[in-house]
This record gives structure tokens, sequence and C-alpha cells, in this order.
């Protein structure tokens, strides 16, 4: 019974947000996790920033006409391809991450035999066939970027 | 509710802006013109579909972004005093966004 109550308290995170970057020997999927959550912070800041240039519409044609105008400096187009380019990123590898949290990408289980292959290096196939997926469509954006403005 | 359905929505809510956001861009980058056009602005504020399109994309947003900082300050082994807290204030943030998000197009309407 007190086993029981035990299992319950959660284990201390001793490592914090350095965890995030460093705790031993990571496999390149746990720094495609840490990019998720990076993504997804810049993305809700994006969001942010998108919802308050919007209301500027509340207040007239030239307020939203001068918000335009100050978000079209270079900086601003730059960041907006690096938004395009972490949705790619976190719509595609958040993909990933629910086909394997429900266990559709793990594979069928095999004996332990010498020289042992976990399953994250049974489905790496597949996160290589996503970064070359998220890298293809980052450029494609890129060079619209370029020639579209 | 329980942890593993707030994870389903988390699922269900990212799949939604997968392609809510997705057709957005789409449709906003074929338009003919300029999309930030303030007449093509007005044209779009004043269409139900998008309308109901934008609520849409709200919620699912606000639900899948509070949702997932909720889950990274979880991992800190909060007491679960503060994890009442936590639930609360995002309960909080995310309605007040969406009230406020939600008038912008509903004023335009």
């Amino acid at each position: 019974m007190e086993a029981t109550s035990k299992q319950k308290v959660p284990l201390p995170n001793r490592l914090g947000i350095v965890g995030w970057a460093w705790a031993g020997r990571y496999k390149i999927e746990r720094y495609l996790y840490t990019l998720h959550r990076l993504t997804g912070f810049g993305l809700l800041a994006y969001v942010a920033l998108h919802l308050v240039a919007n209301g500027s519409r509340l207040w007239g044609e030239g307020s939203w006409e001068s918000t335009l105008n100050f978000l079209s400096n270079p900086g601003f187009k730059v960041g907006e391809y690096l938004v395009m380019a972490a949705f790619i990123y976190h719509a595609l590898n958040g993909g990933r991450l629910m086909l394997q949290h429900l266990g559709f990408t793990l594979g069928k289980p095999k004996p332990p035999i010498y020289p042992y292959v976990d399953s994250m290096r049974r489905r790496r196939p597949l996160t290589l066939v996503l970064l070359a997926l998220i890298m293809g469509l980052a450029i494609y954006v890129l060079v619209a970027f370029v020639i579209y403005g | 509710m329980r942890e593993n359905h707030l994870k389903i929505l988390q699922y269900v809510t990212g799949i939604g802006i997968f392609f809510l956001v997705g057709l957005h861009l789409l449709l906003m980058h074929l338009a003919k013109g300029d999309p930030e056009d303030w007449t093509s602005v007005a044209q779009r504020a004043a269409s139900a579909s998008w309308l109901a399109a934008y609520i849409l994309i709200l919620i699912f947003g606000i639900y899948h972004g509070l949702h997932g900082v909720r889950g990274l300050i979880l991992e800190f082994s909060l007491p679960d005093r503060a994890v009442k807290v936590l639930n609360y204030s995002m309960l909080f943030v995310g309605i007040a966004v969406f009230g406020y998000a939600v008038y912008i197009p509903v004023h335009a309407f």
C-alpha cells in the first residue's frame, strides 16, 4: 500500500531547462523534441503579435495601413519566413510524435538478440524522411518568399 | 478532465490547426490582389465562413498553445496546490485572450 502511494510522488526535475539541451547521450529525436518546444514558443509569440496587429483594424483603415507599414520592414519579413519554417517543422514533427505516442510507428517487438537495436533506431528512417520533407518545404517557402516577397 | 483526455484534445486541436491555418494561408496567397489591402480585409470580415474559420482557429490555437505551455511547466514537479493555480491561470488566460481575439472579427462582421 505504501509503495503505491510512493509511486504517485513525481520525481523531481533536477536538470530543469538545461536538461532540454544535455543530459547524457541524447539521440537526434530528443533534439527534435527540444526544437519542437522552441518552435512552439516561437509560434505562440507570433500569434500574440498577429492578434495585436489584427487588433489595429478596430481603429479603421488609417490605423491598419500604418500597422502594415510598420510590419513591412525587412526584419519582420525574415521573421515571417522563420514563422513559416517553424510552422512546417512543428506540424510535421507533431504528426510524427502523435503517431509514435499512439503506437503506430513503433514497429513490432523483437527479441533482444545482440547487437541490440532499440525501437528508436528502428524507426529512424521515418525521422530522416520527415527531416528531408521539412528541409524541402522550408527551402520551397524560402524560394517563394524571395520570388514573391 | 483526465490528463489523457486533455492530451487527445491536444492532438485533435493540432490536426485542426494544421488544416485550418493551411487553408487560411493557401487562400490568402491564392487570392487575386493583395490580401492585406483594406478592401480585401473588409470583404473577408463580412463573410460568415471566414468568421467561423477564425473562431475555430482561435479555439484550437489557444487550447493547443496553453496546454503545451502547461505541459512544460508541469515537468517541474509542482505541488498539487500549484498545479491547481496553474490550471486556473491557464483557463483565465485562455478565456481572456479568446475574448479579446474574438472581438476583432465579430466587431468587423
